[in-house]
């Protein structure tokens, strides 16, 4: 055992090694030790085409032939050179999607930003593939990944690559991340709501008085007449709590874990629609009650996280 | 701020596996103009064959049709082969072959379904180009070979992702322009070797000249217009009544024609080695190289036959040549492909007796031509037994009689046609008379023997002559002592030919050129047509002879010249430069570099400076100080943007200009803004800028 963690440590730094020597760190321009330059079927062809054209040149003593032959290999010479000008500097960053659920996609944005303009770059990742131009400094994709397991998704690095401008060859940049992509359990509505709810008309608590709004609190509590008269948000403030505390519950939800969590992510999407305020109690954390952005982000990320407890088998 | 659009899939993309019809135009457009250059050697049905293949990909298109079967793939390629034999007889011909070439990249286009495919046509279609070059290699194959490359370019361009035509063009311009100065300097470079192994060769059509002469051929070749060779001249040009071009001798009269006996038919016929008629060498090996008269540069047109022209006797040639006792010269291969031949002769006929000895040179078939013997008896009684006065009186007796040049003579039948044609018809062109005349001196008992070649030849103004199949002539070699004489009985009937060419000849209007009815020729006489055509023929002859007989003896004089150049150059630098020896030249050189790159630098800081100066600080503050001139100051402690703004309120017409500066400026400053938006608001900026001295109201006083 010992032995293996140590031939995995080993094994981790190589390839951190590796990746050190082999890509670049998204947000910085590429540079020219780390454009590789690969030769395609069609490029290795090429070179067969330059060379037949030579003999045949030289057997039939034939100057045009000749300066053909000449011409493409120029021609190969130039379009290398081309191509890896056109991947040269260009600067990629990565925009993660926000809202990512389990059986869904993640619609990953890059963009790319570059002086000079750029054609047909390719972006990919793990599998997904994205065309995209760099005009007037900056061109953007969106590729789509998906997304089957909850948890934290180890997302690979961009490949970066382009053919242009004959599809001879192949230039090549790896661009290593350290982001990462959680992804959240898939909504399940549950049939009978087990949450008891109040009724979205019974009067809340008295009025108490306004508030500078701050980012982060709920919109059903904004002054909007106020707003639509003098343009100052503010939040309006009840001397009551406003809701009956509301708490999720991972234990008294039924099912797999998995069915749970899903469970779970639901009715914090319902009541955070319904601007209400929540707590989360799961084995082993409980998240404080609160409410808006904030407190719906912090809750699914905690059942994005939760590692079931080991002996509770599909229950 | 802008907000970049998401860019599309590549044309077809990669996923998709379809290429899309208009990538598809694009291939079959280019194969339109690969087969453009072979428009004038294919078989006609090859387009028909294009055009359906493009008509079936279309319809198809159209009809979302799966793709063509195996099936019918394989009997597409089985007609194909069916119809080139029946086109050609064999598919083993060089012909065939390129046939087949062809029709295989017509039929490539069935299958072409995703990239790949599309990419294999656009290689095929460059072999198709570099297979057009052994038919010709001329000044309009290689432009229309440029732009067959330049379109197969674009294609690619298209393949790779370019989207729209404009900008493959655009790539395809670039690629081809700066990869042409590497390609001349490959071309130059590259040493020239021989052929490493032999390869199947066209079968060149034989023209012009042909190695026997009944009456009636050299007429066949005044109608044609084609060119026979050109040549330039090293030190003197020969005189018009010099340009006799000897290319075969005829010493066999079969009493209806002369025919040429090559070395290997003398050498069976008089039962002696092959090496006593001719011999290989860049010397000729029969006669003392002392009397070199003309040395020309001559740029032979292909052929399949290895004849070689020289005016007068053959005396040494740049390459090896088979130099043949007769005194003429042949080529040791057929030329598939124009060639350059250096050499030297002598002008006049050869001085050295011919292998073949007298006797072979006096042969004529017995009992034929009784009168001619009747009128050859009596004028060598006239002359009294003495040849030259002999020779005289027959040449004088064609001047007096009445004796036509006509390049259209009556035919001639019958078994005694020297008699026929001296007694009875009497019109005829240089083959009749040097035939008759070679008759007569061989009657005297002189050797003679017909010489058949070309006179002439239209001298360009850059110097240059081409001489065209109209200019064949034949006259006659009479065996006196010490040497051939020549003897042309034409000069005297008809000397314009001699002159002015064949053209000259009034009475053949009606056949010079009918072969050639839309040649450039035929307008001689129109001033600016022909200036066109000579230029034209000027362009030609220096590509030919540059760029196409570019081969191991040019590309070693051009290197020698640009050592030679850069050795003056060094030398040059030496006299010039401080310090003797090459240590102090290098350091001399080292500081040219020096000097040379803090040039680069200044100008360089210039730029920096330049584009400082658009610098919006800069221009604000030259604002600042205008508006400061004109009694607007700024307060002290005023940032520039809240001084404008202020001046704005009482600035009247200017005071939009006077804010919109400030908002730019503060904008510029403070917010992470794009390069290009950053360059768009100082253009807005410096506009901005001067419109408020523009509008600015007039000064106010004091300040």
């Amino acid at each position: 055992m010992a032995e293996g963690t140590a031939r995995d440590v080993r094994r981790e730094r190589l390839r951190r090694w590796w990746r050190g020597r082999l890509a670049t760190p998204v947000d910085a321009p590429l540079p020219q030790r780390r454009l590789f330059l690969i030769p395609t079927r069609f490029g290795l062809g090429w070179a067969t085409l330059v060379v037949v054209l030579l003999l045949f040149g030289i057997n039939y003593q034939n100057n045009l032939a000749y300066a053909l032959a000449f011409w493409l290999f120029a021609i190969a010479v130039v379009a290398l050179l081309r191509g890896w000008f056109n991947l040269l500097g260009v600067t990629p960053a990565l925009h993660l999607p926000r809202d990512v659920f389990a059986g869904g996609e993640a619609r990953l944005r890059v963009v790319v930003r570059a002086r000079r303009p750029r054609t047909a770059l390719e972006l990919r990742v793990d599998g997904a593939e994205a065309w995209l131009e760099v005009a007037d400094g900056v061109g953007e994709a969106e590729l789509s990944l998906p997304t089957p397991t909850r948890g934290p998704f180890a997302l690979p690095w961009l490949r970066l690559e382009t053919r242009w401008p004959l599809g001879l060859v192949r230039v090549v940049a790896w661009v290593s991340h350290d982001a990462e992509l959680l992804v959240w359990p898939r909504p399940l509505e549950e049939e009978a709501p087990s949450g008891r709810r109040r009724d979205a008309d019974e009067a809340a608590g008295d009025f108490a008085g306004l508030r500078r709004f701050q980012p982060g609190d709920s919109p059903g509590q904004v002054a909007w007449k106020q707003w639509s008269r003098s343009g100052v948000l503010a939040t309006k403030q009840f001397s009551a709590p406003p809701r009956r505390e509301c708490w999720l519950d991972y234990d008294a939800c039924h099912g797999t874990p998995e069915r749970r969590l899903s469970l779970l992510c639901a009715r914090v999407l319902t009541l955070h629609r319904a601007g209400e305020r929540f707590g989360l109690r799961l084995p082993g954390l409980t998240l404080a009650q609160g409410e808006g952005d904030g407190q719906r982000r912090r809750a699914l990320d905690a059942l994005a996280r939760f590692a079931p407890p080991t002996g509770e088998g599909a229950g | 701020m802008r907000s970049a659009r998401p860019a599309a899939g590549p044309p077809g993309g990669r996923s998709s596996r379809r290429l899309e019809p208009a990538l598809l135009r694009e291939l079959f457009l280019g194969q339109c103009l690969v087969l453009a250059l072979h428009l004038a050697w294919m078989p006609a049905w090859l387009a028909a064959l294009a055009l359906a293949v493009a008509g079936f990909r279309g319809w198809q298109w159209r009809r979302g049709l799966p793709r063509v079967g195996v099936v019918t793939r394989i009997a597409a390629v089985g007609g194909l082969v069916l119809a080139l034999r029946w086109e050609y007889g064999t598919l083993g011909s060089m012909d065939g072959l390129i046939g087949l070439l062809l029709g295989v990249y017509l039929l490539k286009l069935l299958e072409t379904e995703d990239r790949r495919d599309a990419r294999v046509v656009v290689m095929i279609g460059l072999i198709a180009t570099v297979v057009a070059f052994l038919h010709d290699q001329g000044v309009p194959m290689a432009i229309g070979a440029l732009l067959a490359l330049a379109w197969l370019l674009q294609s690619l361009v298209r393949l790779a992702g370019g989207r729209d035509p404009r900008q493959a063009w655009r790539e395809a311009a670039w690629l081809l322009a700066l990869s042409a100065p590497l390609m001349a300097l490959l071309f130059v470079a590259f040493p020239r070797l021989g052929p490493l192994w032999s390869m199947p060769q066209l079968d060149r059509a034989a023209t012009g000249l042909s190695d026997t002469i009944a009456p009636g051929d050299i007429a066949e070749l005044s109608r044609s217009a084609d060119r026979a060779f050109r040549a330039r001249f090293e030190g003197p040009e020969p005189a018009p009544g010099e340009r006799y071009w000897r290319v075969y001798t005829l010493s066999h009269f079969d009493g209806v024609r002369w025919s040429r006996a090559s070395p290997e038919q003398l050498a069976a016929t008089l039962e002696r080695p092959v090496e006593a008629f001719a011999g290989v060498g860049t010397r000729t090996p029969w006669q003392a190289p002392g009397g070199t008269r003309f040395r020309a540069e001559l740029l032979l047109e292909p052929d399949s036959r290895p004849w070689r022209p020289s005016l007068g006797a053959p005396l040494a040639s740049g390459q090896p040549q088979r130099y043949l006792g007769d005194g003429t010269l042949e080529g040791l291969a057929a030329l598939s492909s124009r060639a350059l031949l250096r050499l030297e002769s002598s002008g006049a006929a050869p001085a050295h007796p011919d292998p073949a000895g007298s006797r072979w040179h006096r042969l004529l078939p017995v009992e034929a031509n009784p009168r001619t013997r009747a009128l050859v008896e009596r004028l060598w009684r006239d002359s009294g037994g003495d040849p030259d006065a002999y020779l005289r009186a027959m040449m004088a007796r064609f001047g007096e009689a009445p004796y036509r040049y006509t390049l259209s003579p009556p035919r001639l039948g019958g078994s005694d046609r020297v008699d026929d044609f001296l007694f009875d018809t009497r019109a005829g062109y240089c083959s009749h008379y040097a035939s008759a005349a070679a008759v007569m001196a061989r009657m005297a008992g002189i050797p003679a023997r017909v010489v058949a070649g070309f006179l002439g030849g239209e001298r360009h103004p850059d110097g240059h002559y081409t001489v065209r199949d109209y200019d064949a002539h034949a006259w006659v070699e009479v065996w006196r002592e010490g040497g051939w004489q020549r003897l042309d009985p034409t000069a005297v009937i008809a000397p314009e030919r001699i002159d002015r060419g064949t053209q000259a000849v009034e009475a053949g209007g009606e056949a010079f050129l009918a072969d050639a009815r839309f040649s450039a020729l035929r307008l001689r006489d129109v001033g600016w047509a022909n200036r066109l055509r000579l230029g034209w023929e000027r362009l030609e002859y220096r590509w030919q002879r540059g760029v196409i007989g570019y081969q191991r003896e040019s590309r070693r004089s051009l290197l020698a010249q640009l050592t030679e150049g850069w050795r003056a150059l060094w030398a040059r630098l030496e006299t010039w430069l401080p310090g003797r020896g090459v240590l102090a030249t290098t350091l001399g050189l080292a500081a040219l570099l020096l000097l040379a790159a803090g040039a680069a630098l200044l100008v360089r800081l210039g730029v920096v400076r330049w584009r400082r100066r658009r610098d919006e600080r800069r221009l604000v503050g030259a604002l600042q100080a205008w508006l400061a001139r004109r009694g607007w100051a700024a307060m002290p402690g005023e940032s520039p943007a809240a001084h404008l703004r202020r001046i704005a309120l009482e600035a009247g017409p200017a005071g939009r200009a006077l804010n919109d500066c400030a908002h730019d400026l503060e904008r510029l400053a403070y917010a992470p803004l794009e390069a290009p938006e950053r360059a768009a608001r100082r253009r807005r900026l410096s506009r901005r800028a001067a419109e408020v001295r523009r509008r600015l109201p007039r000064p106010r006083r004091g300040g």
